[in-house]
């Protein structure tokens, strides 16, 4: 888990990475990769997220959500 | 880069500079000049004279001997492999004649003074009346009829003058054809037949520039061209490799030094203004270093955590300028949390932050939500680094 940012996929929504994995394709920093059928933010790299809102974007059912952990 | 003496000499020949009959020395043995001669350490540094990389011989036994010793010898860290023997000239006079870029006027500037072999920065400072200074454009050089302008100011006159101004005139061509940052003669020397020989000199070449000219940036890269320079320690050599993790900014360009406050400043001047302002208000820098460019969160929280790992280092000071290529909230994310993976208390352990620029507002919170004190563009670096000092010394 981020110090800073965590992102959270909503499986029960995501469209998985076979029909979508838009997620993984445009973040510029890599957050996210593949966790067998669907993606998945890698904790180690979730500091590293730039806000750019990217994959928020990208991801047709608004499965994706950005927490800022200091503003908790 | 910074061009060998006999380097710089062999392009003021070519232009018609003269300069004084040498050969260039690589292993002991017979000299074929005539005594007497200098004998020069060549090493890309100045000061090579009070270091003793320049001496005198007198006859053909002592040069050999002279040529020998300084083969063996370090000057100024920099392994001597090779000296330039020159003959000795019997000098009458001896003049100053610099070609510098001046950064602030954005123009080249000829420089002139009719004492040479002195430290021209502080004979301007000590006495300015004595040193000329003219600026000139890049399309026009300097013409021979401004370098006469500014010699004459010296009271120089007759063929004194036109052949100074001739050389300067050439020096100035050099500067402007070669790319160059500096071209300095000093000093010019006349000698008592009349001459007039380009004694010393001193040529340096904007790297960025380098590719402009295929013979010199094939000599920056022979690895033998130069031997020595300052080593870099294993703190240092640590820092960039984490400033190697990843492609993106710089945070690992470091400089070790042994006082109690880690640095973690940047924006080009600014690093430097950080640097002496923390000095100037009684703060002793544990490193110097650069970062910028946006470097990711891991190598800037890498960097805090090396910094932090130096014994002796009590608090960091993170100053840099208003900032629009390198986001403020990333840098705040990198710091604390290099601070907290150590174990450390960022409040505590943070003793300045002063990074305005893109993306404060977001720092901003990170810094609050963390009780760290932070400067915003309001304050000046100056003033940042004051209160850094005193928070360490005051707890």
């Amino acid at each position: 888990m981020g110090e800073f940012i965590t992102l959270d996929i909503d499986l029960g929504r995501c469209l998985g990475i076979e029909k979508c994995g838009k997620c993984i394709q445009v973040c510029p920093v890599n957050i996210f990769t593949s966790n067998g059928d669907y993606p998945k933010a890698v904790e180690a790299n979730e500091d590293e997220c730039t806000l750019c809102k990217l994959c928020l974007q990208g991801c047709e059912v608004d499965a994706i959500t950005i927490h800022k952990l200091y503003e908790e | 880069m910074r061009l060998l003496e006999y380097e710089s000499k062999e392009i003021l020949a070519k232009k018609g500079i003269p300069t004084p009959a040498g050969v260039l020395v690589y292993s002991p043995g017979t000299i074929s000049l005539p005594p007497p001669v200098v004998i020069k350490a060549q090493i890309p540094i100045g000061g090579r004279q009070k270091a003793g990389g320049v001496v005198e011989a007198l006859d053909q036994k002592e040069a050999e001997y002279k040529v020998e010793q300084m083969l063996s010898r370090t000057v100024r860290d920099y392994r001597v492999n090779k000296v330039l023997v020159e003959e000795k000239l019997d000098t009458a006079q001896e003049f100053y004649l610099g070609i510098t870029y001046d950064t602030v006027a954005k123009e080249p500037i000829a420089i002139f003074s009719a004492e040479g072999g002195v430290d021209i920065e502080q004979l301007a400072e000590r006495e300015p009346e004595k040193v000329q200074k003219r600026h000139f454009s890049v399309r026009t050089g300097l013409p021979e009829y401004t370098a006469r302008e500014m010699i004459s100011q010296a009271s120089i006159t007759g063929r004194t003058l036109l052949g100074l101004s001739n050389i300067f005139s050439l020096l100035a061509t050099i500067f402007l054809e070669n790319d160059a940052t500096v071209t300095e003669i000093n000093p010019l020397a006349q000698t008592k037949d009349g001459k007039r020989v380009a004694l010393d000199c001193h040529v340096e070449i904007d790297d960025d520039a380098l590719y402009r000219n295929p013979p010199l940036a094939q000599k920056e890269k022979d690895p033998h061209r130069v031997e020595g320079g300052r080593i870099a320690s294993d703190f240092e050599k640590k820092a960039t490799e984490i400033d190697n993790l990843d492609q993106r900014g710089v945070a690992g360009r470091l400089i070790e030094f042994d006082g109690n406050l880690g640095l973690i400043i940047g924006g080009g001047g600014a690093s430097l203004t950080a640097f002496d302002a923390v000095q100037r208000h009684g703060g002793h820098p544990a490193n110097y270093c650069e970062i910028g460019g946006n470097p990711s969160v891991l190598k800037t929280k890498e960097l805090t955590k090396h910094i932090l790992s130096k014994p002796g280092v009590e608090k960091i000071a993170v100053i840099m300028n208003v900032v629009s290529n390198t986001r403020v909230d990333l840098i705040a994310r990198g710091v604390i949390k290099g601070i907290v993976e150590v174990g450390k208390n960022p409040s505590e352990t943070l003793c300045v932050f002063r990074v305005p620029g893109a993306w404060e507002e977001e720092g901003f919170k990170i810094l609050s939500k963390y009780g760290v004190d932070y400067c915003d563009r309001t304050v000046s670096i100056d003033e940042a680094a004051r209160r850094g000092v005193e928070k360490l010394t005051k707890g």
